[in-house]
């Protein structure tokens, strides 16, 4: 049973891991990053875009097509659902009608998988889409909160610590392109652009009151993930 | 390499559009008429700019030994071009590419017999270490043997396997002992089977060492010299392609058994700081690896003493000391050139195979518990 404070590694619960992201590191690839949250680590690719689409995709529009790998092993169910869930993320983030009847593909590679993976691969994946210049609406968060046993929330599980939780949420938040928006401008439904979910992935039991916890204690912490992620690419370009 | 190339308008969305890279034709002019007049210097790119990653895991199960070698361990190569490495790269098997680059590694290694079969064997006819090396193809920029081959080996010697014991009563029960208890032992690598590769070109006798991308779309043949530092030759490969008079043959593994010496010292040295590393990080903490499946109920049948709580330690444990109010983050830019060093990235990319070692416990474990099941070598269990 873990107690509010005393997690393994000595953070609280609030405290997601040490960050570390670096772009531009494949040569043929269009764009590349990696995205690393203490022990978890993935690599992102984008090849793009690509004439023509994939059979059943929509011509009009350009297509993403996402590509998960896994460290060993074969690909299987859990693997396609991954590229799923992130293709239909990326696709909400793009603007897709800029290049229509192209392909961009996104490849991410597991290197190592340390608990909230999906998360970091779609970090990842944003991050290599910023590097390869895919025309994007907004960046995206996403974070893991996961509710304990005795119904707190804890941000950013190891692996063990989500085996450990009663249960789980991978969300995924925008970042929006400016850091100083005058009041009201990006305002949707009079709600701040940053307060909408784009993905929301849960696993296990929680109460309502948990998820919309979680909810809060997630995007806080992908605000403050924002900035930094919004730095940083400015401070590179 | 020295050349520096017309390089294709790669910014701009239209050239991406072109889904086969073929190089233009001023490309391949360009490269055939400077070397015609020798403009590119043979000189070896000691870290080659494109990257894999390697990991060894999973393959270390106690599977039964082949029939006819009852004493020796196992080794398999598994070779897997990713996607992300070349915009022609399918998804799917491995093509003849992927193949023959992992039967070439393979046979520098098996054939040299660099690595020390015998020592691991456990029970002689029945329970030997089966070694898997994966490789993951990220990134090509030309060369991909000559770099999957320096891979493979720095991952051969960093590589820890489990020690095991035989106990029980008549000495055939076998106990594997977690990484905490007893501290891994390193493969016994007799030397190092290093690739060289040459390219050759329809222009005047023209060769070139270490291709890169471009010009390998451009060469006509190519020749693979694996040798080792002390000169012995270990693989010679050249599969068609222009013909070579023989006295260009000889200056190359000439050639080749010089630039061997090189690298083995260069992989020493990475693989000696890496290992300083990992040594001081498990001084820092006091329990090694993690355990994400392992449960303290999956016992052996066997005596074994020594802590059974995995604990898990993060390797950030010391460094971070920050709230949520300051997320340390190092952002770091590498930038595409070639200063790309391998050492870091093959420390970043290997370290993760201390992970692995409590994974795979869980395998051995099932192993030798099942051992009358007789379990495959090769078959992954997938961790759920």
């Amino acid at each position: 049973m873990m107690m509010e404070t005393d997690r393994k590694d000595g953070r609280t619960p609030n405290q997601p891991r040490m960050l570390s992201c670096s772009r531009n590191i494949l040569h043929r690839a269009h764009g590349s990053a990696s995205w690393s949250r203490g022990e978890t680590k993935v690599l992102a690719a984008v090849y793009g875009p690509k004439a023509g689409t994939k059979k059943n995709e929509d011509p009009e529009k350009a297509c993403i097509e996402v590509i998960w790998k896994p460290k060993t092993g074969q690909i299987g169910k859990a693997e396609k659902e991954c590229e799923m869930i992130m293709k239909k993320t990326i696709q909400s983030i793009c603007l897709l009608t800029v290049n229509p009847n192209t392909t961009t593909s996104v490849v991410v590679q597991v290197v190592n998988d340390d608990g909230a993976l999906l998360p970091c691969a779609i970090n990842a994946a944003c991050a290599a889409l910023v590097d390869a210049g895919i025309p994007m609406k907004h960046l995206a968060v996403a974070i893991c909160c996961c509710v304990a046993e005795e119904g707190s929330v804890v941000l950013d599980p190891t692996k063990l610590e989500e085996q450990q939780m009663r249960g789980f949420a991978y969300l995924v938040f925008p970042n929006s392109a400016l850091s100083a928006l005058p009041k009201g401008s990006s305002l949707v439904d009079g709600e701040p652009l940053e307060h909408g979910i784009i993905t929301s992935v849960t696993h296990g039991v929680m109460s309502v009151d948990e998820y919309l916890r979680c909810v809060g204690r997630g995007r806080a912490a992908c605000a403050k993930l924002s900035d930094v992620l919004r730095r940083s690419l400015q401070k590179s370009e | 390499p020295s050349i520096t190339l017309i390089s294709a308008p790669e910014a701009s969305m239209d050239s991406r559009l072109a889904n086969t890279w073929r190089p233009t034709v001023n490309e391949k002019k360009f490269i055939e008429t400077a070397l015609a007049s020798n403009l590119r210097i043979d000189d070896y790119n000691r870290k080659p700019i494109e990257y894999r990653q390697l990991t060894i895991n999973f393959g270390r199960q106690l599977v039964q030994p082949y029939r006819e070698r009852p004493n020796e361990g196992t080794m398999s190569i598994f070779t897997e071009f990713s996607p992300m490495a070349d915009p022609s790269f399918e998804l799917g098997s491995p093509g003849e590419a992927a193949i023959e680059l992992g039967r070439m590694i393979d046979r520098g290694l098996r054939g040299s017999r660099a690595v020390d079969m015998e020592s691991l064997c456990v029970l002689a006819g029945k329970l030997v270490w089966a070694i898997r090396i994966d490789l993951h193809i990220l990134d090509n920029g030309g060369n991909l043997i000559d770099a999957a081959n320096v891979a493979a080996l720095a991952a051969l010697l960093t590589f820890r396997r489990p020690e095991c014991s035989l106990g029980g009563e008549n000495g055939q029960e076998v106990v594997v002992h977690p990484p905490e208890v007893k501290d891994p032992l390193p493969l016994i690598v007799h030397h190092l089977p290093i690739a060289v590769t040459f390219g050759f070109f329809s222009t005047e006798n023209t060769m070139v060492l270490d291709p890169t991308h471009s010009e390998e779309a451009v060469m006509a043949g190519r020749m693979t010299v694996t040798v080792n530092a002390s000169g012995g030759i270990c693989a010679i490969q050249k599969a068609g392609g222009v013909g070579v008079p023989q006295r260009e043959i000889m200056r190359c593994l000439r050639l080749a058994s010089q630039r061997a010496g090189l690298i083995t010292k260069t992989i020493k040295d990475a693989v000696e700081v890496f290992n300083k590393e990992r040594a001081s990080r498990k001084i820092k903490r006091h329990s090694t690896s993690v355990a994400a499946t392992v449960s303290v109920e999956d016992g052996i049948t066997s005596l074994r003493e020594g802590p059974h709580r995995q604990e898990k330690s993060n390797s950030n444990a010391e460094q971070t000391s920050e709230d949520s109010d300051s997320d340390v983050v190092t952002m770091q830019e590498k930038l595409s050139s070639e200063d790309v060093k391998p050492p870091t990235l093959l420390t970043d990319l290997a370290e993760p195979e201390e992970q692995q070692t409590s994974r795979v416990k869980k395998t051995t474990k099932d192993a030798v518990k099942s051992k009358k099941a007789r379990t495959r070598g090769e078959r992954r269990r997938a961790p759920t």
